[in-house]
C-alpha cells in the first residue's frame, strides 16, 4: 500500500487517508493497468454485441422452445405413457430458455469474468438447498404410520373417483336408453 | 473513505478514457495536485454491482420455492393432475409468450436509451407495462377460476378434501344441512320442470341422490365416492376441461365440499410459487412506472439496464414455473 514511488510528497492528508482503498498512485503505472480493465468496462457497453438482430433471434428461439416444451400436453406427443421423458425434456427445454435470457439479454455472455463470482456460488446454494430438502420431506410419505396414511390422499382414492365417474355415466346412458 | 476515492472509482467504472491525460500529465506537474486513480474492486458500476447482488440472493429464494415444490410434489403418494384442479395449459402457455415478450421489449427500449432515441425506448418501455400488466391480468383470471371452484390455499374459504372417507360425507351433510342451503333446496323443488333448463332438471335428480347417499346408514365408501364425483368430478383425460362439470357448478349457491386427491398441498404450493412471482411482477411493473416519469436518454441507461436484469429475472423463474406447475 505505501507510495514511496510516487512523487507525492505533497499530497493532502485526505489523499493519505485513502490510501487503505488500495489508490493507484504511480502515474505512470496508471495507463497500463487501467486501460484493460477500462476496456472490458467499454465492451459491455458496446454496441458492436447484442443488435437488433440477435434479439429477435433469441426471441424467435424462446418463442420455438415454449412451443416444443408446450408440444409435450398435446395429444400427439409420442411418451405419453412414460412421464419422466416429458419432464426431462420439458427441464432441458427450460434451462436452454434460462441460458438464452441470461447470456442475451442479460448480456452476461459480454460481461467480464465477475458473472462467475455472482452467479456460480448462487446456483450452487440453490442446488445444496433442493437436494438438502429431499431426505425430511420428499421421503416423508415413505415411513408414514398407519394412522397418518388413512387421512393422506392416495392413488386408489383417484382411481376411486374415476370408477364412480363411469358407473354415473353408464347409468345415465341406460337412463337415456330406457 | 474519502469521496475523492470514491469519484475516482466511478469517474474510471463510467469508462473515462480521459483520465490517461491526467497521468501522463502528472510527470510534469510538480505542484501536487495528485489526482488519485483507484481501481474499482469489480468493473462494473455500483448500481449493477448491487443489482447482480440482489439478483443472487432471489436466485437462492426462488430455488428454495422450486426446490420445495418439486421435492412436495414427487414425495407426495397423490399428486392432482393439472386439469383436476382447472389448470389451462394454453393460458400458461399464452402467459409465458407474454413474458418473453416483455423481456424482448426491455432490452430494446435500453438499445433504444442508449442511442438516445428517448421516444423510441419510452414507447418499449410503455409496452413492456402492458406486457406486464397483461401477464398479471391473466394471472388473476385463473386465479378466479381456482377460487370459483372452491380451491383456495387456506381452509375457511377451501372447500377441498383429501378423499372420498367419513370425513368428506359429514362435511356434505353439514353444507346441507345449512339454513341457507335449505331455503335453497327447497325453492328449487318447489320448481316446475318447465320453469327449469335440462342441465338444472338433471342437477335436481342428483343433488336428490347425493343427500340420500350421504344420509344412508348403509352407505359404502363407493358411495362417497359417488357423491363427490356428482358434487366435482375429475376429468380422466386432458383436454376435458369443460367436461368437468358439477352440482357446485350447475347451482352456483351449493358451494359443497369437493374432493381433489392430493389438492390441499397443491393448492399451498400454487399459491405460494404464483404469489411470491406475481409480487415480483408488480415491482417491476412500479419499477417501469417510475421509469417512464424520465427522458430515457443515454443519461438513464444504467437505470434501464438494471430494471431490466431485475425483469429478465422475473422471466426466467416463469420459465421454470411454467412447465412444473402446468405441464407436469
Amino acid at each position: 500500500m505505501s507510495n514511496s514511488d510516487a512523487p507525492n510528497g505533497s499530497s493532502s492528508s485526505a489523499d493519505a487517508g485513502s490510501s487503505e482503498h488500495g489508490p493507484r498512485t504511480t502515474p505512470g503505472g496508471l495507463p497500463e493497468t487501467a486501460a484493460p480493465a477500462a476496456a472490458v468496462v467499454e465492451a459491455s457497453h458496446d454496441e458492436s454485441h447484442g443488435g437488433l438482430r440477435v434479439y429477435v433471434a433469441v426471441f424467435v428461439a424462446l418463442c420455438v422452445l415454449t412451443t416444443m416444451s408446450f408440444f409435450t400436453y398435446s395429444p400427439l406427443w409420442p411418451w405419453r405413457d412414460e412421464p419422466q421423458v416429458g419432464w426431462a425434456f420439458m427441464m432441458a427445454v427450460s434451462c436452454t430458455k434460462a441460458m438464452l435470457v441470461v447470456l442475451f439479454f442479460m448480456h452476461v455472455l459480454w460481461e467480464a469474468n465477475w458473472k462467475y463470482v455472482l452467479t456460480i456460488p448462487a446456483a450452487m446454494m440453490a442446488i445444496f438447498l433442493a437436494i438438502m430438502l429431499v431426505p425430511d420431506i420428499g421421503y416423508r410419505s415413505r415411513m408414514v404410520s398407519q394412522e397418518r396414511l388413512l387421512y393422506m390422499a392416495r392413488p386408489s382414492d383417484e382411481a376411486l373417483m374415476h370408477q364412480a365417474g363411469t358407473a354415473a355415466e353408464a347409468k345415465a346412458g341406460a337412463e337415456e336408453a330406457h | 473513505m474519502s469521496t475523492s476515492a470514491f469519484a475516482a472509482g466511478s469517474d474510471f467504472a463510467d469508462g473515462g478514457h480521459h483520465d490517461h491525460s491526467h497521468g501522463d500529465d502528472h510527470g510534469g506537474d510538480h505542484h501536487g495536485h495528485l489526482k488519485l486513480q483507484y481501481q474499482p474492486g469489480l468493473p462494473l458500476t455500483k448500481g449493477k454491482l448491487i443489482m447482480w447482488l440482489f439478483l443472487s440472493t432471489e436466485i437462492m429464494f426462488f430455488a428454495a420455492l422450486l426446490g420445495s415444490y418439486v421435492v412436495l410434489r414427487f414425495g407426495a403418494l397423490q399428486w392432482p393432475k393439472p386439469h383436476h384442479v382447472h389448470l389451462s395449459e394454453p393460458i400458461g402457455a399464452f402467459n409465458t409468450f407474454v413474458l418473453i415478450c416483455s423481456s424482448v421489449t426491455v432490452v430494446l427500449a435500453l438499445e433504444a436509451a442508449k442511442v438516445n432515441k428517448s421516444s423510441l425506448a419510452k414507447t418499449w418501455m410503455m409496452i413492456t407495462l402492458a406486457l406486464g400488466s397483461l401477464f398479471l391480468g391473466v394471472k388473476a383470471y385463473e386465479y378466479q377460476a381456482k377460487f370459483s371452484h372452491g380451491i383456495y390455499p387456506v381452509k375457511p374459504m377451501g372447500l377441498v378434501y383429501e378423499k372420498p372417507d367419513l370425513y368428506y360425507a359429514s362435511a356434505v351433510r353439514a353444507r346441507l344441512s345449512d339454513p341457507v342451503v335449505l331455503e335453497e333446496i327447497a325453492a328449487l323443488d318447489a320448481k316446475s320442470e318447465t320453469e327449469m333448463n335440462a342441465e338444472e332438471i338433471a342437477g335436481r335428480k342428483s343433488l336428490a341422490e347425493v343427500k340420500r347417499l350421504v344420509n344412508d346408514p348403509a352407505q359404502e365408501a363407493f358411495d362417497i365416492a359417488v357423491v363427490a364425483d356428482q358434487i366435482m368430478p375429475l376429468p380422466a383425460d386432458m383436454g376435458s376441461h369443460g367436461g368437468s362439470h358439477g352440482l357446485n357448478d350447475t347451482f352456483s349457491w351449493l358451494q359443497l365440499p369437493i374432493v381433489i386427491p392430493g389438492g390441499n398441498m397443491w393448492a399451498s404450493t400454487y399459491f405460494l410459487l404464483t404469489g411470491f412471482h406475481a409480487v415480483h411482477v408488480i415491482v417491476g411493473l412500479i419499477v417501469f412506472a417510475i421509469l417512464l416519469t424520465y427522458n430515457l436518454g443515454p443519461a438513464t441507461a444504467g437505470m434501464i439496464e438494471n430494471a431490466g436484469l431485475y425483469w429478465h429475472f422475473v422471466d426466467l423463474v416463469w420459465i421454470f414455473l411454467f412447465p412444473l406447475l402446468y405441464l407436469f
